[in-house]
């Protein structure tokens, strides 16, 4: 048969399924190189076809995972009703059903026949909950581990044995232990708090920290290291507290802890206000990352204006920083005489680096831990 | 439970065959995970069923293609493109901002944007199918059943002829070319026109 005498569909399922005889196809080539008229249209033909084949494929796919979700959540509903009537003994016998159904089914995934084994499907949960435990028992082994590590470098308090739920960054408010951070880093609407916040210092050390007070509308929490004696550094703080809003496009930077390592970044103010127009807050172009909150802000003379809260959604680069005035109202809420800010600034002709130096030793992470 | 990567490459094969036990496999061993994550971050379990399926689809598509390789487990590129997915639709409802602290580490920059390139590809196949089904509701029957039962619920031209009447296959399958030209002219005159 001539391709003259074929319509165009059919050639082009044949050229899609790759089933053109070998001397039609040549003649095909020809045609398509030859006549531009009869290859747009074909390469239309083949176009439409692949479209509704591939659709087509996409559509049962989806529809095969809304069967499976259907399937896999009803047995687990099955399942939890059926586990309350068993007595013990025949809880062991489907124990020992299920540890076989684990082989069976790591067997059905190594070989991918496509037929479903029943008993295989009906002890999926049982399936899941003991690789969950397994995936537990490698968690704790491996925080145990760092648990070791951590004891051996630093023969000081460490980390109760639970989850670092979220972490944060902090800096001090006074060399006698008073420090800053972000609220939210401390209390999560998920989570609500931590069973315990610590501090790790860049030489690897951990303190424990409880909440001294807090204003969750600024975001700002005071907390303080319990430790008896502590000292953030040598000497008293070498920053002071800005009194009154920084301008329009003061440079600043920051110190913070997105990983273990302290990171530097710089920016500068972009707008008065913070998100949705927050007075209290500043809009930043900086660059800031997860573990960054409660970060402070610097400006140029080594001036803290504020700590950083949060990023606009992805896609929308502004930072916020809670300015220093909501930090210094909340401070006059405490006792008198239970910490003084610092007020003279030493910082003001120094360098970028050695800024940074002098930072380093009041600026750490923030963990915050619970048990799952 | 499978660590190595040549069986992720075999599951991922059958999974872009569309077979169904690789397929229930990756479900059960993944959703739960998002599941339980998603419940933390602010969604129900309607949307974590919404997000995996389309995370599980997007993974599909793109395992259509033959050198498609994950450098990372399934497990791990599931859990990142629903979390991109989720995240994209908060945007879209205008929620906060995202806080800053950290509870379950972030992916490096570039592979965030890899993921991005997937979802978008994702988006602009559902966009064109969507188009197509678009005319394919327009062109009329028989037409929008019979290009409906070969190309969408897989039956053979056999099948079809007895559904539809016809005295054999190749009626029914000149049937279909003739639709097939309607749809053509429809879709593409719908796609010239903006």
């Amino acid at each position: 048969m001539s391709i003259n005498n074929k319509n165009i569909w059919e050639l082009a399922e044949g050229y899609l399924a790759g089933s053109i005889p070998q001397d039609e196809f040549a003649r095909l080539k020809d045609r398509l190189s030859s006549d531009t008229v009869f290859a747009s249209e074909f390469y239309e033909a083949t176009d439409l076809i692949r479209s509704m084949e591939d659709g087509g494929k996409q559509k049962r796919f989806g529809n095969m995972l809304r069967e499976i979700h259907q399937e896999q959540s009803t047995k687990q509903v099955q399942k939890k009703a059926r586990q309350i009537w068993l007595n013990p003994q025949i809880w062991r016998t489907a124990a020992v059903a299920a540890c076989v159904a684990i082989i069976t089914s790591t067997l059905a995934i190594w070989t991918l026949k496509p037929s479903i084994n029943k008993n295989e499907s009906q002890y999926n949960t049982i399936n899941r909950a003991v690789t969950d435990l397994k995936k537990v028992q490698e968690q704790q082994q491996e925080q145990q581990k760092q648990l070791k590590i951590d004891l051996d470098k630093t023969k000081k308090p460490t980390p109760p044995p639970s989850d670092v739920k979220y972490t944060g960054t902090g800096f001090a408010l006074s060399n006698d232990g008073y420090f800053v951070t972000a609220y939210h880093v401390i209390f999560t609407k998920e989570d609500g708090y931590g069973d315990s916040v610590y501090i790790l210092n860049r030489d690897g050390q951990y303190f424990k920290a409880s909440l001294v007070n807090f204003n969750a509308d600024a975001d700002i929490a005071i907390l303080k290291v319990e430790k008896p004696g502590f000292k953030f550094g040598k000497g008293e703080l070498p920053y002071t507290f800005a009194a009154a809003k920084a301008g329009l496009g003061a440079q600043i930077f920051t110190l913070g802890y997105p990983k273990d390592d302290i990171v530097y970044s710089e920016g500068y103010i972009s707008a008065k206000n913070g998100y949705a127009g927050n007075t209290m807050q500043y809009t930043l172009e900086l660059p800031a990352g997860h573990g960054q909150s409660g970060s402070p802000v610097i400006d140029a003379k080594g001036t803290v204006l504020g700590l950083l809260t949060a990023v606009g959604s992805p896609g929308e680069e502004n930072t916020y920083a809670v300015g220093t005035k909501a930090l210094i109202d909340l401070l006059h809420t405490l006792p008198d005489a239970t910490l003084h800010l610092p007020k003279a600034a030493r910082m003001s002709k120094m360098t970028r680096e050695q800024q940074i130096e002098k930072m380093e030793a009041y600026t750490f992470s923030v963990k915050v831990y619970k048990n799952m | 439970m499978y660590s190595p990567t040549n069986t992720d490459q075999q599951i991922l094969a059958a999974l872009a065959a569309g077979e169904r036990t690789a397929t229930a496999r990756i479900y059960q061993e993944n959703y739960h995970i998002l599941n339980g994550w998603l419940i933390k971050n602010g969604g129900s379990s309607t949307d974590a069923a919404d997000v995996f399926q389309e995370a599980m689809v997007v993974l599909f598509g793109k395992a259509q293609d033959k050198d498609f390789k994950l450098t990372c487990s399934i497990g791990t590129y599931l859990f990142a493109i629903s979390k991109h997915l989720w995240y994209k639709k908060l945007q879209k409802k205008g929620r906060d901002p995202v806080f800053l602290q950290d509870n379950t580490g972030h992916e490096e920059d570039e592979t965030g944007i890899a993921y991005e390139d997937n979802i978008n590809a994702h988006h602009e196949r559902e966009a064109h199918y969507d188009q197509l089904n678009t005319a394919l509701d327009q062109i009329g029957e028989p037409c929008r059943s019979l290009l409906k039962a070969f190309y969408h619920q897989d039956k053979n031209m056999q099948e079809i002829a007895a559904d539809f009447g016809y005295t054999n296959p190749d009626n029914a399958k000149n049937q279909k070319y003739k639709c097939l030209t309607r749809l053509r002219k429809l879709f593409y005159s719908m796609q010239a026109g903006g």
